[in-house]
């Protein structure tokens, strides 16, 4: 930590310099966290493109064939219509792939979209536990729990969000709920679904990866083809879950933002903090 | 530091004290005025790297090393602070949810910091992106407009190292004792011609042979589809087939167990695989492309590994690989050889029709 030594050594020596006012700042999230979470995002990009691909090689929804478009695939069906009613795709070469070339690494790439499913897969499963480390050894794990006050607040956070932009519009006064803990109910309850979210996800990709030999996996979520059901809509929790998310931080501002990377925040604001600097 | 010692054995670890207790600190400290007792407390900086870094400078600036009867004053603690607590509480219970300590920082540190880290977050960023256009498959790159060749062996040497990592986790998980799940009749379900080419024209079956390769008696046998149905026990199973893209069916089959076939014909002792081929298997075009896999013995001679003849209570059709197919049902479909022509054993793992196409070669279920 030699890059203290010159601060300190000014402070020490130099009765007369001012002093700079010091920053009231608080630990926000422990090292191990902060890694795991932005590892997190060339992972899960990785799992999603490669997941839509394999996803591509046999959907779980379709229907019988269209006799006019000779799709059976509602993500077919999907691209179709929306290079049918966006301007400017009209012309689109390939309407039936179009999802699969915006959303996943392509069609007709099961063998790759499978390596790099599986290496992601791994990745994920050992930066969970990274994840979990960090959470353990920085205490922040006790901020994610639900607790019981959460069933009123929660719907209290929606209600702000929703009245959010029509109080804005009209130039009403639109005051965000009072909280004293890290996170408020919504976001708490939006952190503590993402790891189970992500143990779920882990769980059912094992399933249909060997559901001969964890038959009994497979089973707990009702069969092997039950648990690829299950496992592509909680890869929409996370799809769900992120686009909020990333707006949230920015339009909160740059001090969440840079706790994830930092660490420190300087929105000190406890009452008890208060009551001490007074 | 002997004050250091004193406030670790009243305080938990990482719960830096300051103002709540007032009183306390000033037992400890007797000369520190009152309004000095807020930051004096070198507790108050145990848990922070700053507060190391200070006492480090300490040391380093000639100042008398920090022995356990050196008794800083308190104005002296004061000056150096770069980092110092200003709250933080005891946490009630084990679940409970501790409010996280504040503390004062330099802005210059809280500066320094920030720049450190950010810069450190942007060139893994930049890092990361190197290692996405390192690892996407270059037609993926070249939609999202990257012109450059990306292909290098690295690639595919990283990618299949990956791979085998997951063949060795499901050798692993892979138990020669354990059965697969068998269902009932009413549990079937339809099960399509996947031929990957065009489905051969039927003709063959009446040439039909079996040949053996690789044997103990040094031999080449050749066996025709009464030899297999008369000479060996018929065995039925109803287990799911579990294709490689993802979809499954239930089906109900019968023929002989390829233990059986191992035990009649022993392999040479040295053998570890079967290669177990289709020379009947046509490309798209309907052009002859022989389709052949590697199957190790283990798996071979588990018991409700077949070479079948029956589905669902008839005998094969050309669909499903009629006269003789191979059913694995601890394996991905694609190991499930149909109308097998030949099966050659060997010491070393032989080739592998999908595993040239960039698939997993084990491919255990």
């Amino acid at each position: 930590m030699s890059h203290l030594i010159p601060i300190a050594n000014e402070m020490n020596a130099t009765s007369t310099l001012p002093v700079q006012p010091g920053v009231l700042v608080a630990k926000r999230h422990h090292f191990l966290v902060r890694w795991s979470h932005w590892l997190n995002v060339p992972i899960l990009l990785g799992l999603i493109l490669g997941g839509i691909s394999i996803y591509w090689a046999s959907p779980v929804y379709q229907h019988e064939p269209n006799p006019n478009t000779g799709t059976f695939d509602v993500a077919a069906d999907i691209g179709i219509w929306i290079c049918a009613h966006v301007p400017g795709l009209h012309h689109y070469s390939s309407p039936p792939d179009w999802i699969y070339n915006h959303m996943s690494l392509g069609p007709g790439m099961l063998a790759i979209a499978l390596r790099l499913h599986w290496l992601c897969a791994y990745l994920f499963m050992l930066n969970g536990m990274v994840y979990l480390a960090g959470l353990v050894m920085g205490g922040g794990w006790r901020s994610l729990l639900p607790r019981r006050t959460d069933l009123f607040d929660v719907p209290r956070m929606v209600r702000y969000y929703i009245g959010f932009l029509f109080a804005k519009l009209t130039r009403r006064k639109w005051l965000h709920p009072r909280f004293n803990t890290k996170y408020n109910a919504l976001q708490r309850a939006a952190y503590f679904s993402v790891p189970v979210a992500g143990f779920f996800s882990v769980a059912t990709g094992w399933a249909i990866h060997k559901p001969m030999q964890l038959y009994w996996l497979a089973a707990l979520f009702g069969g092997y083809n039950a648990a690829r059901v299950w496992h592509f809509w909680l890869m929409w929790v996370f799809i769900l879950f992120v686009v909020p998310h990333v707006v949230l931080v920015f339009a909160d501002g740059w001090d969440t933002l840079r706790g994830m990377i930092v660490g420190w925040s300087t929105k000190v604001e406890r009452p008890e903090v208060a009551a001490n600097e007074r | 530091m002997n004050d250091e010692k004193k406030g670790n054995s009243l305080q938990p670890e990482d719960t830096p004290s300051t103002g709540i207790r007032p009183e306390q600190e000033m037992a400890e400290l007797p000369k520190a005025g009152p309004e000095n007792a807020k930051h004096s407390v070198p507790t108050a900086m145990k848990s922070f790297e700053a507060g190391e870094a200070i006492k480090q400078q300490v040391g380093t600036d000639g100042l008398p090393p920090l022995s356990a009867d050196h008794k800083p004053r308190p104005d002296e603690v004061v000056s150096c602070i770069a980092v110092k607590s200003v709250s933080g509480k005891k946490p009630q219970g084990f679940f409970k949810e501790p409010s996280p300590p504040a503390m004062e920082m330099a802005p210059r540190v809280l500066r320094y910091r920030t720049r450190r880290d950010v810069l450190l977050f942007g060139a893994g960023a930049v890092a990361t992106l190197a290692g996405v256009g390192f690892l996407l498959p270059q037609s993926t790159l070249s939609r999202l407009g990257v012109r450059r060749n990306m292909d290098s062996p690295g690639k595919e040497w990283f990618l299949n190292k990956a791979l085998r990592i997951d063949d060795d986790v499901a050798e692993a998980l892979y138990s020669g004792n354990r059965t697969v799940r068998t269902y009932t009749k009413s549990q079937i379900t339809p099960l399509k011609n996947n031929y990957n080419g065009v489905t051969p024209d039927p003709g063959y079956i009446s040439e039909w042979n079996l040949s053996l390769d690789g044997l103990a008696s040094g031999l080449r046998i050749s066996l025709d589809i009464r030899n297999l149905t008369t000479h060996f026990s018929v065995h039925e199973q109803i287990t799911r087939l579990v294709c490689v893209e993802g979809w499954s069916a239930i089906a109900w089959w019968a023929g002989l167990r390829f233990d059986d076939l191992l035990r009649a014909y022993p392999p040479m002792s040295q053998a570890k695989w079967a290669r177990v081929e289709s020379s009947v298997n046509l490309d798209t075009s309907g052009n002859p492309d022989p389709y052949f896999m590697s199957l190790d013995l283990a798996t071979a001679s588990h018991a409700q590994t077949l070479l079948a003849t029956h589905f669902n209570g008839q005998p094969l059709t050309v669909d499903h690989g009629a006269p003789l197919r191979l059913l694995v049902p601890v394996k991905l479909g694609l190991k499930n050889v149909k109308a097998i022509t030949k099966i050659t054993y060997a010491a070393e793992e032989p080739g592998d029709y999908w595993a040239t196409r960039g698939y997993s070669r084990y491919d255990g279920i």
